[in-house]
């Protein structure tokens, strides 16, 4: 019999690089979207999920300064609503994030200053990943896991792994429906919208899930 | 002036003591790029070997460096009272004071460091200096990477002396700033890295109440009524009168005391005047104590810290402002200044209270005496926040992972 191939829990660390480039107005930030690298995009839309404090109201860090900063609250909250995990590319995330902002400005085209310090500064991030030194062979030994395992790690696994080629599918249901051979689990895992949920609140679905699963297994016997 | 780990023998502590109190992560990380730099040399090299974070946490890094097999050396360099002079006037234009610095000062600035240059051994795979006063040693480089490592607020300037100081960061590999907003425009790499405590150095381990009591003794302190603590040196940008201002508004209403102590440092030779000016202004308040205390109090500052029930930064302008992880650290609500690196380390609301003036100060440090069990939480999870956002380790973490990615330049993912 072939041996499982255990899951192995890893977990990133991000290392910030300042661009040197800011904005002081929605303009200026249009603009810069516009060519920035790719790692600054990443940084702002993808890993805003790893903040701590993040605010509810926001899901990435461009709607934050528009809504928390410039009191575009309109704007912000569309760019709220841009779903990154959604896009197959950068480009074409940026794309809309920049369409989204062309049609703001075309309605409200008057932009304020904000004052010095306040304004937006992008950054890249840098992504360094190691095991934690947890292996697991089965749903059961997973449960435990996946309970005290860091945020970082549920990030890296259920939310980078969907931009991760070349699967692009979260690395729980990747192993649930090729190692273990359970389709029906993963498809029920993927179904859970990670932008829809912080870490915390992903992890808890996560653990039903698999938890009910455990208990129909029992249930055959 | 070298200082080595061996010669650090008080600051003993390994990577391994730190289980079970750094998160499991950075010390994976930290032992994994260790091994890949096992023999190689980092070189540390700033202007005072003691007073201020960045000599407290280098004494420490030392130490676990060396313990991870990693060559790790630390040299001070020397100046006279002239240089360090020029050294602070250039500190207070960079974060935004107008200062008067000469074409001969500038000269001067160079030269000192062109003579420790001839005596030092600058010879390492990365070199770190520290803040001004040794940034044109970069004229002396031979080999090695060489990053800038800024902890000051420089996002706003005097440009003339920003300029002139360009001329030497500009031939940096990289530049290391606090916070992203301090990053200048530089054509080179620009790392994000916020600086750090050590958890069980005397400064921050945990104390118990006898030896709390009898520094509170023996700095004459009673503890008949709640303590408001200000923590740092006597530099107008750490605003020590606005926090006596902000003290006799809560006292209206509270009975409190009020603690301001800080040390000198070799560097800073403004501290005695601005300590001079701070006690004319406390006048014969007895309830006001100002106490210069020797650099190496670090047992003194952590009890104040453990027996304050307010702690208070309110800086104008700050690097970063390490007091505010220390005192979160002890699980105490901060009130810090809006400003610099404070409002990172202070999630408003939720671990203490940014703050922009004497009144918004003394209205929060009002909520939190009459607030116990707000107090208690925000203390609990400030706590947490610095455990997993501000320790020694996260540092050596980011330290080392930026070497790597000097190394490995080009890579937005890299599997250790």
């Amino acid at each position: 019999m072939e041996a499982i191939k255990p899951f192995e829990f890893k977990q990133c660390i991000t290392i910030l690089k300042a661009t040197g480039e800011k904005a002081k107005n929605l303009r200026e930030l249009r603009d810069r979207i516009s060519d920035v690298s790719d790692e600054s995009m990443f940084h702002h839309m993808y890993q805003y999920f790893l903040k701590e404090q993040r605010v509810l109201e926001y899901t990435n860090d461009f709607a934050e300064w528009a809504g928390e900063t410039l009191k575009e609250n309109v704007l912000s909250e569309q760019l709220s609503n841009i779903d990154p995990y959604s896009f197959k590319s950068i480009v074409d995330l940026r794309n809309e994030i920049v369409r989204v902002i062309d049609a703001y400005l075309k309605t409200f085209p008057k932009t304020r200053a904000v004052l010095l310090g306040d304004e937006f500064y992008f950054n890249e991030g840098i992504t360094l990943v190691s095991p934690v030194g947890i292996q697991v062979k089965n749903l059961a030994e997973f449960l435990i896991a996946i309970r005290y395992v860091e945020l970082e790690s549920i990030y890296y696994h259920f939310y980078e792994a969907r931009i991760r080629p070349p699967e692009e599918v979260d690395d729980f249901s990747h192993w649930f429906g090729d190692t273990l051979n359970k389709k029906g689990l993963a498809d029920r895992i993927r179904s859970i919208d990670p932008f829809m949920h912080s870490l915390e609140a992903a992890r808890q679905h996560i653990i039903e899930l698999v938890e009910d699963e455990l208990q129909n297994d029992m249930e055959k016997f | 002036m070298e200082l080595q780990a061996n010669n650090l023998s008080q600051f003993k502590l390994k990577l391994e003591d730190y289980i079970g109190v750094a998160p499991k992560i950075d010390l994976l990380i930290i032992q994994k790029l260790a091994d890949r730099f096992t023999g190689r040399q980092i070189l540390h090299i700033n202007s005072t070997k003691s007073g201020g974070g960045v000599a407290e946490i280098l004494q420490r890094m030392m130490v676990i460096l060396s313990g991870l097999g990693i060559n790790a050396r630390w040299e001070v360099i020397e100046g006279n009272e002239s240089f360090f002079d020029i050294t602070k006037r250039m500190h207070n234009a960079l974060q935004g004071n107008a200062e008067q610095i000469s074409q001969d000062m500038w000269q001067s600035y160079f030269d000192v460091n062109k003579r420790n240059a001839e005596k030092l051994d600058l010879n390492a795979d990365a070199i770190l200096i520290h803040d001004p006063q040794p940034a044109p040693l970069i004229e002396f480089k031979t080999s090695g990477l060489w990053i800038w490592r800024c902890h000051i607020d420089i996002s706003n300037p005097a440009l003339k002396v920003w300029s002139l100081l360009k001329k030497y960061v500009g031939k940096y590999d990289a530049a290391i700033f606090s916070v992203a907003k301090f990053a200048k425009s530089l054509p080179l790499d620009k790392f994000i890295i916020p600086p750090a405590i050590a958890p069980m150095s005397d400064k921050n381990r945990d104390l118990a109440n006898k030896e709390i009591q009898n520094v509170l003794t023996t700095l004459n302190i009673p503890v008949d009524k709640p303590i408001i603590l200000q923590v740092s040196r006597f530099d107008r940008f750490k605003d020590p009168r606005g926090v006596i201002q902000a003290y006799r508004l809560v006292k209206k209403y509270n009975d409190c005391r009020l603690v301001l102590a800080g040390s000198p440092a070799t560097d800073d030779p403004e501290g005695e005047m601005i300590l001079n000016e701070v006690k004319e202004f406390a006048g014969n308040d007895q309830d006001i104590s100002i106490l210069l205390l020797p650099p190496s109090s670090h047992i003194e500052i952590n009890a104040l810290q453990r027996a304050a029930t307010v702690v208070l930064q309110k800086s104008l302008k700050e690097g970063f402002g390490l007091t505010v992880s220390e005192a979160m650290w002890k699980g105490k609500p901060v009130i810090g200044g809006a400003v610099g690196g404070i409002p990172l380390q202070i999630i408003h609301g939720v671990t203490g209270f940014l703050v922009n003036s004497v009144e918004g100060t003394a209205l929060r440090i009002r909520q939190i005496l009459n607030n116990p069990d707000m107090a208690k939480r925000m203390g609990e999870s400030g706590r947490e926040y610095v455990r997993k956002n501000f320790l020694i380790t996260r540092q050596i973490r980011d330290y080392l992972s930026m070497w790597y990615l000097i190394e490995n330049k080009g890579k937005s993912v890299l599997e250790l």
